[in-house]
């Protein structure tokens, strides 16, 4: 049974049961010592009163004063024993001297035969009374309940902790593998190819939950990137089809008709437009995949957000005033950030481009770098056209997806989701918000180098 | 011109050579890392193109390093599938002159080497230019056709000064995004045709003979001759 739970649950028994040992064992040794202590002081008292009377009145009148006191015991848990010098006993209350005590004074811990109660710890001490010995002692018979009760509750102590210990380690398991087993079926059900399933979370906040959160979490997210990545290879198919198609038809009924050399080179310039487009899509995405593999970080330089505005809406102004269209821009000073120019100047010029395809002759199409407090910028671009339905909003960023206000218009479908992607790798986002008329995309950048000279807006 | 093209590409190398021929320059060919540097240290070229990937164990960038090392300022434009703007960037830190990727239209090629060339013939940045009766000078930033002076923007202005270094040359779109706009991108409108409009209208409408020409396919040229 390898379970995690289980060697936590013995560990902390094991631990447990140390712990009470440690507590034991020391007040079981300070108990026997000081017990010991007493026992000899009582001891020595009783010898000295026998050797007192053996001084007064002999061996004869110390062999009366301990039968006297032989016959006197009630209890029975005194021992008394006079010998002569050659051991025979002259009194007391036992009949020989035993074996395992030496015939030198001194204490003595030793087992007594009493009659049929068999063994019996005994504490004794042994006095020189001239030619004669002398013994003393007691039984330790009265400390043996509690000794037993000391002894018997460690080991129900140390009993009740370990089948604590193993219930709680064995429910933990349980509890735990229930859990782990939901887990794995979650997985198991996701490696299948089901990415909808999610793992089981409580509302408490343990560890499992917390984990099985973050696991959530990225299970989104790799929902979404798989979704895109989907979407996106059916778009390619789709939007790559129709060039290759278009262009395979061109050339097949070249072969077959071959028209006069006039018209054939017409076609084949048609051929070339085709095949541009194709490179055109190419280049999109792959620009898309180097900004999504934040790889582009590289070219990130200090730049002025308001100068990058300033520049797009020089480029784009002959563009617009052919449309009448009015392209203003609302500068409020520098705007100094760090970021990719390229790619910055690119999601700028689609926004543009985008607004100019949109906005009606004789509009209007305004820029404005704003400041939004301390720490970022907002580049908004909006245009008086007619604005996307709210439903479309979500979708206009997809890559590919065309609006259908887009049908018959140049372009591919990619240029906000560019703009969103560099967005995302300069830390930001970009929101759409109709303003009625016209549609506002803004995108918001975080500006992680605030220079003291650039100008903070009221 | 006398060219070199190092690429292993067989078609590309016989498409870019016979084009090359046709436009009345000289093009050798090298197919490989270790041909591309020998020819290109031993025999004077005015320009060199260079592809990267290249079979054997040198690629292109390798052999551009040695020939800067080696002192030869020979103009080198490389040309690529590498696409990306920090290969791009590689590219032109290794020593090449213009980057390329691949698929291209020979036009652009073609204009691209007329552009390395000239630069290599380094005229001097502050010597007026003149193109006929179009007059620009760097220095003063004034420009005149005939004895009238012609007001310009000052991006109008780069884009004509460009394009006059150029004279005679095709130049792209492109190049003009690149090097006029710093735009290392395609929008997707014709911004730069309507530019040129609006310059071509401050400097040609009122002249009986037209010096700015759109050159069909390819891109726009300034020049005084037929």
């Amino acid at each position: 049974m390898r379970s995690s739970a289980v060697s936590l649950a013995l560990g902390y028994t094991a631990l447990g049961i140390t712990a009470l040992v440690l507590f034991a064992a020391p007040l079981w040794y300070a108990w026997q010592v000081t017990i010991r202590e007493g026992r000899v002081e009582i001891l020595q008292a009783d010898a000295q009163r026998l050797t007192d009377v053996f001084r007064r009145e002999g061996a004869v009148g110390l062999k009366s004063f301990i039968d006297v006191r032989v016959g006197m015991q009630i209890a029975g848990e005194r021992i008394l024993l006079l010998t002569d010098a050659s051991m025979l006993p002259l009194a007391g209350n036992l009949s020989k001297w035993p074996t395992t005590v030496p015939i030198s004074p001194g204490n003595y811990s030793i087992q007594v035969e009493v009659g049929n109660h068999g063994a019996q710890p005994a504490l004794v001490h042994v006095a020189k009374l001239g030619d004669d010995n002398l013994l003393v002692g007691r039984y330790n018979t009265i400390f043996a309940p509690l000794q037993s009760r000391f002894w018997y509750g460690l080991t129900a102590a140390i009993a009740v902790l370990s089948i604590a210990g193993l219930l709680v380690g064995l429910i933990t398991r349980r509890a735990l593998m229930s859990r782990i087993n939901s887990i794995q079926q979650t997985v198991s059900a996701i490696v299948h190819g089901d990415l909808k399933h999610r793992l089981p979370t409580h509302l408490n906040d343990d560890e499992l939950n917390t984990l099985a959160r973050t696991i959530n979490g990225m299970l989104e997210q790799i929902e979404l990137l798989v979704h895109g990545v989907r979407n996106v290879s059916n778009s390619i198919a789709h939007d790559l089809r129709t060039p290759l198609a278009e262009l395979r038809s061109r050339l097949e009924e070249l072969a077959l008709i071959r028209p006069p050399p006039e018209q054939t080179y017409a076609e084949i310039d048609g051929a070339v437009a085709d095949v541009d487009r194709v490179i055109r899509i190419f280049d999109a995405l792959l620009r898309l995949a180097e900004i999504d593999a934040g790889m582009r970080r590289s070219g990130f330089v200090a730049l002025d957000i308001a100068d990058l505005v300033a520049n797009a809406v020089e480029f784009y102004a002959p563009a617009a005033e052919l449309r009448n269209i009015n392209l203003v821009f609302r500068a409020q000073g520098a705007v100094s950030a760090s970021g990719d120019p390229v790619l910055l100047a690119q999601a700028l010029s689609n926004l543009i481009d985008n607004a100019l395809k949109y906005a009606p002759a004789n509009g209007r199409i305004e820029l404005a770098v704003l400041r939004r407090g301390e720490a970022t910028a907002e580049v908004s671009v909006a245009d008086n056209g007619p604005g996307i339905a709210d439903s479309e909003k979500s979708k206009v960023v997809e890559r590919f997806y065309r609006g259908d206000a887009s049908r018959g218009t140049p372009g591919v479908g990619l240029g906000l989701s560019l703009v969103q992607a560099v967005a995302k790798l300069h830390g930001g986002s970009l929101s759409l918000s109709n303003q009625n008329p016209g549609l506002r995309v803004a995108f918001v950048i975080p500006l992680d180098a605030p220079s003291a000279t650039a100008l903070t807006t009221p | 011109m006398k060219i070199l093209l190092v690429e292993d590409n067989q078609r590309v190398s016989q498409f870019v050579i016979k084009g090359l021929q046709e436009s009345g320059h000289t093009a050798d060919h090298a197919g490989n890392g270790r041909d591309g540097m020998f020819l290109a240290a031993s025999e004077p070229y005015d320009v060199i193109i260079m592809d990267r990937m290249l079979p054997g164990d040198i690629d292109g960038l390798a052999i551009i390093e040695v020939l800067r090392k080696a002192g030869k300022r020979t103009p080198i434009l490389i040309l690529s599938a590498l696409a990306e703007v920090d290969d791009r960037i590689r590219g032109l830190r290794s020593g090449g002159d213009d980057y390329l990727t691949k698929p291209f239209a020979f036009g652009e090629l073609l204009a691209r080497l007329d552009a390395l060339h000239r630069r290599a013939q380094a005229i001097n940045p502050e010597t007026p230019l003149i193109v006929g009766d179009l007059a620009l000078d760097p220095l003063t930033r004034k420009v005149t056709r005939g004895t009238r002076p012609i007001a310009l923007q000052p991006r109008e202005f780069k884009l004509l000064e460009y394009l006059m270094r150029h004279a005679g040359q095709v130049v792209t779109r492109t190049m003009l995004l690149e090097n006029v706009w710093d735009y290392h991108f395609d929008p997707q409108t014709n911004v730069v045709d309507v530019h040129i409009s609006k310059l071509r209208q401050k400097i040609d409408a009122e002249f009986e003979r037209p010096l700015l020409r759109t050159v069909r396919n390819a891109g726009y040229m300034v020049t005084a001759g037929e």
